[in-house]
């Protein structure tokens, strides 16, 4: 499964790459996602509440970013274990100046096993599309409300 | 005083006596079963398709209140050995529950014993287990050559049966090969027909999942073991081998199945843990499988891939059949995975005199659930193959579909024929049943039909199929378990039958059409006859039900203990008339010496005095009990010409049946109206595999279709109303003539359909087409149709 897109955020890249990284401000925009603890450098360990059609359930996970190149790019790698099954993925990051702000490019392949792939797989490229643009909309909105 | 006589009762439409109690819900299935101080067992599963075990943390299930214990992997390879199979195959270790390595998503790990179903569920879930993912073998023609991962060590390059050959030429062992007569075929051939073909992977679908219920009792030292089992013998015999009992300490029952499909026969990971934590705990336990397991923890069905060549002369002489055959048979070999491909082999020459064939079998693990037998076993593959391959033939010389096949018929005069591939069918008349189908179906009205059809720019088409089958499997020297059927009966002190059958039912109505013989033999009413079946306690031995082999050897046995029984009875009756046995007559209800029914004893009176020997007769033993041992000489092979009518949506893609007839041989009936439910049933699981059913992986071995979400089974709106029809050829090896039907629906139906598809898209030059026909699928081939030039379309 792999999917991508493009978030605008009106700062510059220097900017959103320090939100990027901010792990408060991550919690509270990844959906479902009760905390980060750091694990080691650059790597936490998490738990996230997630519901695909008609399976729900807790996931314990790891997120670990790689590869950084600030202010240009990072890997994020995700992988979570729970009831329902497994999900593993990798994230390419690219920051660019557009205009009077940056525009973050996002490529990520997935996959999931289990229960989660059995019966919810026709939903989970909409359900992760949809997890990942209310991520970034909910970065851009602090930047914008200047939490960031 | 006129007592009238009872109608005979065999070949009479009688209805399933079994079927009020179930469809009124009070039949007793394994999750009805209720044991003081019973726990439930539940699997902790694998995610993963192909995987190493780094650590397995089972802290918090053990944690939780109400669980009793948790075992692992390796703790349950300290009670069981690896698992047996049924064949004399080579084969990996199979684990009960995997250790170090699991090879297929939904191979159970580790399992929880618990106070309830839901305890043990929300336990099971709690066991966390880290694996190091290894690459998933899903493509069973990579598999052959090593990658993208070996499953098991020692099965170089994935391939579980190196190449198999069978046919001309072939010696009995497979060991010498001579290719004269198959190349000399294909070089006086004047058209040659190549085609890949796909007989995809289907999922059983049971109505009632796996369950059992395993229950040692210490002071007794002995198990009872109840399971949703299509052999209890079997299942007794295993069990006792792997949990170091003997036989006389196991008892194994199948209360009510509610349908097996073949995937019933095996015996499972989870019936020997069950029965080894029983004994082990010294306490009863329970699983029944839940209906998202048994997508992925019962057997799969099909998954052939075929290279098919076919040779003939110009005007439709068949010379030689090459058919290269690839098995995808899953993860592990089950009870009989092995062996259901051979099966195909043996029936490559289907309905045809064909003069040359040589088959070629290779079996590959891939790491997916395992293979075995699903209703047809082998045969419903061989049957699409050869009549795809006949229907290309004819397209390719222009000549009506039914025309090429009557051309090449094994005929009548012929039988018993021995074809090239080793199977000696019984008897047959092919032509008979194919006419019966052109008349039924008014072939010429209905080609009219379709050509009217298509002027207006509709894309119809027509397609037929022949198929000839096996069943009423035996003898034992093709049977490890052994290839007869036991039954046994009983004259009560009353006068009422007591009939026992080592064949267990789930589904074929063998309550009603034993009943039906056992009435006629005895000229007694329905109702005073009971059928006892699938404890091996009540049933002494047996073998079980597969291979449609209830009626052909299981009806043969209890028709021979019936038959020692009333001649027992006659003794008694003949003391009682002061008559000799051989002028009596079974009749009503009472015996009586011809032409004096007046004088009419009645079965009480007779059995009363059978159990009250006062006096004894000379040479008899008290009592009227007999069983018998039925062996047959071989199997039988039923018959038929399905005949369908398809219509694709120009504008969707999507197939709808218009019209299905089908004629089916099965020698002589007992009861036509089970006959029609067991071939309704067959042709609902042969078309739906030709248009809705399929089962998909994606590239990490996870099933896709795992739920009733995307996997499809056929609905009764899928289908036209099937319009039946039989002709009778019996056959010469049981007294009744009887040949089987149980999985006969699924040979001809799906090669029909495909048939009919092709046809209607023949107008874009298809020539063949993969099943399922996804409307996807013929949407894309409408939309863009293959250049005129190229062949075949997958």
């Amino acid at each position: 499964m792999d999917i991508s897109g493009t978030y605008l955020f009106n700062a510059p890249p220097r900017q959103v790459w320090s939100l990027l990284m901010d792990t408060t401000a991550i919690a509270r925009c990844v959906p479902g996602c009760r905390e980060l603890r750091p694990v080691g450098p650059d790597r936490y360990e998490t738990e996230l509440s997630v519901a695909v059609a008609a399976i729900s359930g807790d996931f314990k996970g790891t997120i670990e970013l790689a590869d950084k190149l600030p202010p240009q790019s990072y890997k994020l790698i995700v992988s979570g274990t729970g009831r329902p099954g497994f999900v593993r993925g990798t994230a390419t990051i690219t920051l660019a100046p557009h205009e009077s702000g940056t525009a973050v490019q996002v490529a990520a392949s997935a996959n999931a096993g289990g229960l989660i792939a059995r019966v919810g797989q026709r939903l989970l490229e909409g359900v992760a599309r949809m997890m990942m643009d209310r991520f970034y909309q909910c970065l851009a909105s602090q930047l914008d409300s200047g939490q960031g | 005083m006129v007592t009238p006589v009872l109608p005979k009762l065999v070949g009479q439409r009688v209805k399933r006596r079994e079927d009020p109690r179930l469809i009124q819900g009070r039949g007793t299935y394994v999750d009805d079963i209720k044991i003081a101080g019973m726990q439930h067992l539940a699997f902790k599963r694998s995610d993963v398709a192909h995987g190493r075990i780094r650590a397995i943390d089972t802290r918090a299930a053990e944690a939780m209140e109400g669980v009793e214990a948790v075992f692992t992997g390796a703790q349950i390879a300290e009670l069981l050995a690896p698992m047996p199979i049924g064949t004399s195959f080579p084969s990996p270790p199979h684990r009960a529950l995997a250790v170090d390595v699991v090879r297929y998503g939904g191979e159970p790990v580790a399992v929880v014993v618990a106070r309830d179903r839901y305890v043990a569920r929300d336990a099971a879930d709690a066991i966390a287990i880290d694996y190091e993912i290894l690459p998933a073998v899903v493509d069973p023609e990579l598999a052959m050559t090593g990658k993208p991962a070996i499953l098991h060590p020692e099965f170089e390059n994935n391939v579980a049966l190196p190449p198999l050959p069978n046919g001309t030429g072939v010696s009995r062992d497979g060991k010498t090969v001579d290719d004269s007569a198959i190349d000399k075929a294909f070089a006086e051939a004047e058209v040659v027909i190549s085609q890949r073909m796909v007989n995809h992977r289907v999922v059983p679908n049971t109505m009632e999942p796996r369950g059992v219920v395993a229950h040692y009792e210490p002071g007794k030292e002995s198990m009872t073991i109840w399971s949703s089992t299509q052999a209890p013998h079997i299942l007794k015999t295993m069990i006792a081998a792997m949990t170091g009992l003997g036989q006389h300490q196991v008892r194994a029952i199948a209360p009510e199945v509610g349908g097996g499909f073949g995937a019933k026969i095996n015996i499972y990971g989870e019936d020997y843990v069950a029965a080894a934590i029983s004994k082990r705990l010294g306490i009863p336990v329970k699983w029944v499988e839940d209906r998202s397991e048994a997508f992925v923890a019962t057997t799969h069905g099909r998954d052939l891939i075929a290279y098919v060549d076919l040779a003939a002369k110009r005007d439709g002489r068949v010379l030689g059949l090459k058919m290269r055959l690839i098995a995808d048979v899953g993860a592990y070999n089950m009870l009989l995975t092995a062996a259901i491909p051979t099966l195909t082999m043996m029936m490559a020459s289907a309905t045809y005199d064909i003069p040359a064939i040589r088959a070629t079998l290779t079996e590959v693990f891939t790491n997916k659930t395992p293979t075995d037998a699903y209703r047809g076993a082998g045969r419903p593959e061989a049957t699409y193959f050869v009549e795809r391959a006949m229907d290309m033939l004819a397209r390719e010389l222009k000549m009506d579909p039914a025309d090429v096949r009557r051309k090449n018929f094994i005929r009548p005069d012929k039988f018993p024929f021995t074809t090239q591939t080793g199977a000696v069918y019984d008897s047959g008349n092919y032509e008979a049943a194919l006419d019966r189908a052109l008349e039924a179906a008014n072939w010429k009205q209905l080609k009219g039909a379709r050509d009217a059809a298509r002027a207006e720019g509709r894309l119809v088409g027509l397609g037929l199929s022949m198929y000839v089958e096996v069943c009423g499997f035996g003898p034992s020297s093709g049977m490890a378990t052994g290839g007869w059927e036991h039954a046994q009966v009983t004259v009560e002190r009353d006068g009422r039958i007591t009939a026992v059958t080592g064949v267990s039912p789930h589904g074929q109505g063998n309550e009603t059409t034993f009943a039906q013989m056992l009435a006629d033999q005895f000229g007694v009413p329905l109702e005073h006859i009971t059928i006892h079946h699938g404890d091996t306690a009540v049933v002494k031995q047996g073998i079980g039900t597969f291979g449609s082999r209830s009626q052909a050897v299981g009806g043969t046995a209890l028709h021979l203990a019936g038959a020692r029984v009333k001649a027992k009875m006659a003794r008694f009756a003949a003391e009682l008339l002061e008559a000799h046995e051989e002028d009596l007559v079974f009749e009503s209800g009472t015996i009586f010496v011809r032409g004096a029914p007046a004088a009419a004893k009645t079965f009480a009176e007779v059995a009363a005095y059978a159990y009250v020997p006062v006096p004894l007769p000379e040479g008899l033993e008290p009592g009227l009990s007999e069983e018998a041992f039925f062996e047959p000489s071989n199997m039988t092979y039923p018959f038929g010409c399905h005949i369908a009518m398809l219509e694709i949506d120009r504008e969707t893609g999507e197939p709808r049946l218009l019209k299905f007839v089908a004629v089916d041989d099965a020698g002589n009936l007992i009861n036509p109206l089970i006959v029609e439910g067991q071939i309704h049933g067959g042709l609902a699981q042969g078309i739906g595999q030709a248009l809705i059913e399929e089962t998909v992986y994606d590239q990490s071995g996870q099933l896709l279709t795992g739920s009733f979400l995307d996997y499809a089974l056929p609905r009764a709106t899928d289908f036209p109303r099937f319009e039946l029809h039989n002709t009778v050829t019996p056959t010469p090896l049981n007294p009744f003539g009887a040949k089987g039907i149980g999985e006969a629906g699924t040979l001809g139906s799906t090669p029909a359909v495909v048939c009919a598809a092709v046809d209607a898209l023949s107008e874009l030059g298809v020539k063949h087409i993969d099943m399922m026909l996804r409307p996807e699928k013929l949407w894309r081939i409408i939309g863009t149709p293959p250049a005129p030039a190229h062949g075949g379309r997958a």
